[in-house]
């Protein structure tokens, strides 16, 4: 490891005196964090899936909000036949939107669906009458219709019906949802979540801790205080107490109140008060980089030169702090999505039919003798990505800190 | 010294008092009036009923007139009456207040137990096996849900293995003797201590490792082994005594912590304490046990940090309050 300058060759030698630019030398600490690097693959993966989400659903057909109280607390692995009346719901939906006679001729004429129906019924009885795993294999099995028309339209109803069973790879939940596909879901909220609560947060805790740290004095102390208040109360206890607040009593009547009846009305409610309330370290933090650097020559030699205080601090103040506030925000959204899930746990969070991690564990906890895997699921991928995130945050440190630079 | 205690008190105060305003506040904003769901349990109350009970109990005052109101109650010594266990409000908090006192401190005490030996373990390895997996159960601790691990525990220890009960705070007594309620107590107290204690030995031992290693990489630890001093009594009366400062510190911020994390640990284990207290009365809309026992748990919270703050001089003689 610790070659002498005589065992380097002279490439060896090159390498080492070669001048490279201060992020190539913290990319490649971070590098050497094998866990930080592992966590940025899983998180990787993660905004992968919540970005993709749409297309996942598309491609499987699974529908985070279809229920079916027929098939709750399904294993994993398993396969669920569409209720009758989802069967025929959907057949009424085929045959509306467009001409079907030549598929009822065909399916006639091969002897499915009873002799004495009528014509504009066949595909009812068809669907409602067989089993749906043996369905597909009839359609498939006759001979195939003459006409493109039928041919065509008999490709559209193979689709519909092969939607009539689905196939549930992590089971389902108490209301007969899909846990794949609401995992999938909930992973999109509760990084949006963690990402929006950690950035916002961060740069209220830059713009609190810089006024503090740069003017001092009594504002200081003032915005110090107000700080350490908000550091030393029992968070949760608070955050139950305002997230049970009604937007509708609050904001009713302020230019705020869209909010109130919006699609995602909770998890905005959800950023908003985790935002309030997790500012407070990057706010420290950054008031103690800026007590350090201000007393500097660099700040001194601007304001000699005539600069303002604005252009001092976002010239030369903040690049200085960006470093610890990357680790501190970094850290936060590991902690946005921990607290994000505790109250949708409680009930108090993101409410459904909107998935979370932590409100599909709401209900899981009482069924967690016949269903574990609905309890387990979701807290391992809460788990997995705190972590990473942590790690991250770690390697980000190490690389970041001029003092464990090796080289 | 008296100068630095009373200033401080006197901020404590001044900070709870603020809270008790903005906690009021938030209370009116909830969804839900009590005399609204009176009215919608009894279908025989008239509209006249209503308005005079809404007169009767203030609740057609401003804000700021029922707190006020509410300060002076609460001032007098009288804490309130619980809409929904329909007993004085004092009744229920001094149980459940014992019951939580109860579950953190035991939780607290076995995390330091086991944190600070692993903490210094992985110091003393650093960068060993040894080291690499006390990291990666430590950085487990900080990110487990809190929720998740009590919920694991109860399918692991009371679900698959049954040994200890799933929840509640005690069995029925059915005339156990005073040794058989205790050891019934404690098994009830295993899991909610176990899942509690699991965030804070993450963060105890993630500290007391970096403030080891710290405190071990002075001067001062090396001119004591050259002066001759055994290793135990450096690592000991140099290494730790220094590393104790930073570990203060965070012992004293995770007593919010531990409080958050016991709101759910209650919850879960359905374990009678006043964080499930503020939990549940905020949920029923029983305002007088929830201010109660949101005030309670914050000044405890708050006079925690405060006592921590007067031990920093005892374990920092180098400190001092001015």
């Amino acid at each position: 490891m610790s070659a002498t300058a005589t065992d380097l060759d002279d490439a060896a030698r090159l390498r080492h005196l070669e001048a490279r630019p201060m992020w190539r030398i913290v990319l490649g600490q971070f590098a050497e964090h094998r866990m930080a690097v592992a966590g940025v693959c899983v998180i990787a993966f993660f905004l992968g899936v919540a970005l993709l989400a749409p297309a996942i659903s598309a491609v499987t057909g699974l529908d985070p909000n279809r229920q079916n109280v027929l098939a709750r607390y399904q294993p994993l692995l398993s396969w669920e036949d569409a209720s009758p009346s989802e069967r025929e719901l959907q057949v009424e939906r085929f045959l509306r939107s467009g001409d079907r006679t030549a598929l009822a001729d065909h399916v006639r004429r091969l002897g499915l669906g009873g002799p004495d129906v009528p014509q504009a019924e066949v595909l009812y009885e068809l669907v409602g009458n067989t089993d749906p795993k043996q369905l597909l294999h009839l359609l498939r099995e006759g001979p195939p219709p003459d006409a493109a028309a039928a041919r065509a339209q008999l490709a559209d109803f193979e689709q519909v019906v092969a939607g009539f069973r689905s196939f549930h790879l992590l089971g389902t939940d108490e209301l007969g949802r899909d846990v794949f596909i609401r995992l999938v879901y909930g992973t999109r909220v509760s990084i949006t979540v963690g990402l929006l609560v950690a950035l916002i947060s961060g740069l209220i805790g830059l713009l609190v801790g810089s006024v503090a740290g740069y003017y001092g004095g009594r504002l200081d102390a003032l915005l110090m205080r107000f700080t350490d208040a908000l550091l030393s109360l029992p968070i949760l206890v608070v955050l139950i107490v305002v997230s049970a607040v009604d937007l509708g009593k609050l904001l009713g009547g302020t230019p705020l109140a869209f909010i109130v009846d919006h699609e995602h009305e909770s998890v905005i409610k959800m950023v908003i008060i985790l935002c309030a309330f997790s500012w407070m370290q990057a706010a420290r933090l950054v008031r103690g980089s800026i007590l350090s650097i201000k007393e500097q020559e660099f700040v001194l030699a601007a304001r000699v030169l005539g600069a303002r205080d604005r252009t001092i601090i976002a010239t030369h103040v903040v690049p200085n702090v960006i470093a610890p506030l990357l680790v501190a925000v970094t850290l936060g959204i590991g902690n946005a999505i921990l607290f994000e899930a505790a109250l949708s746990f409680l009930g108090l969070g993101i409410q459904p039919p909107t998935p979370s991690w932590g409100n599909m564990l709401n209900n899981a906890q009482e069924m967690v003798q016949h269903a574990p895997m609905l309890a387990v699921l979701p807290g391992l991928l809460i788990l997995f990505t705190v972590i990473s995130f942590n790690y991250i945050g770690d390697g980000v440190r190490d690389a970041i800190d001029p003092r464990a630079i090796r080289r | 010294m008296t100068g630095f205690i009373l200033r401080r008190l006197a901020q404590t105060v001044v900070v709870i008092a603020l809270l008790s305003f903005f906690c009021y506040f938030l209370m009116t904003l909830m969804p839900g009036d009590p005399i609204d769901e009176m009215v919608a349990a009894n279908p025989n109350m008239t509209a006249e009923d209503a308005q005079r009970l809404r007169e009767l109990h203030g609740l057609d005052q401003p804000t700021y007139k029922r707190y006020w109101s509410w300060v002076t109650m609460i001032a007098g010594g009288d804490l309130g009456y619980s809409r929904t266990y329909r007993v004085p409000v004092s009744e229920i908090l001094g149980r459940s207040l014992l019951n939580t006192s109860l579950l953190a401190g035991t939780a607290l005490v076995l995390s330091l137990l086991v944190a600070v030996p692993l903490g210094v373990w992985a110091a003393l390895r650093k960068g060993s096996r040894v080291d690499y997996f006390v990291n990666l159960f430590a950085f487990a601790g900080i990110s487990v849900p809190s929720f998740w691990i009590a919920i694991v525990l109860i399918l692991v220890f009371a679900v698959y293995i049954p040994i200890f009960p799933a929840g509640g705070t005690s069995s029925i007594d059915f005339g156990m003797t005073p040794g058989e309620a205790i050891i019934d107590r404690a098994r009830h107290l295993v899991l909610p201590v176990l899942s509690l204690s699991f965030l804070s030995i993450g963060t105890f031992v993630r500290y007391t490792r970096a403030a080891m290693i710290d405190a071990l990489s002075n001067d001062y630890i090396r001119t004591a082994r050259a002066k001759g001093l055994s290793w135990e009594r450096v690592l000991v009366v140099h290494g730790f005594r220094n590393a104790l400062i930073p570990l203060i510190t965070i012992v004293t911020l995770s007593f919010s912590t531990l409080f958050s994390g016991a709101i759910i640990t209650e919850t879960v284990f359905a374990y009678d304490g006043v964080g499930r207290l503020v939990f549940l009365s905020i949920q029923r809309n029983d305002f007088n046990v929830a201010m109660v026992a949101f005030m309670i748990s914050v000044s405890w919270v708050l006079l925690m940090n405060f006592a921590a703050d007067l031990l920093y001089g005892l374990a920092d003689p180098r400190i001092t309050y001015s």
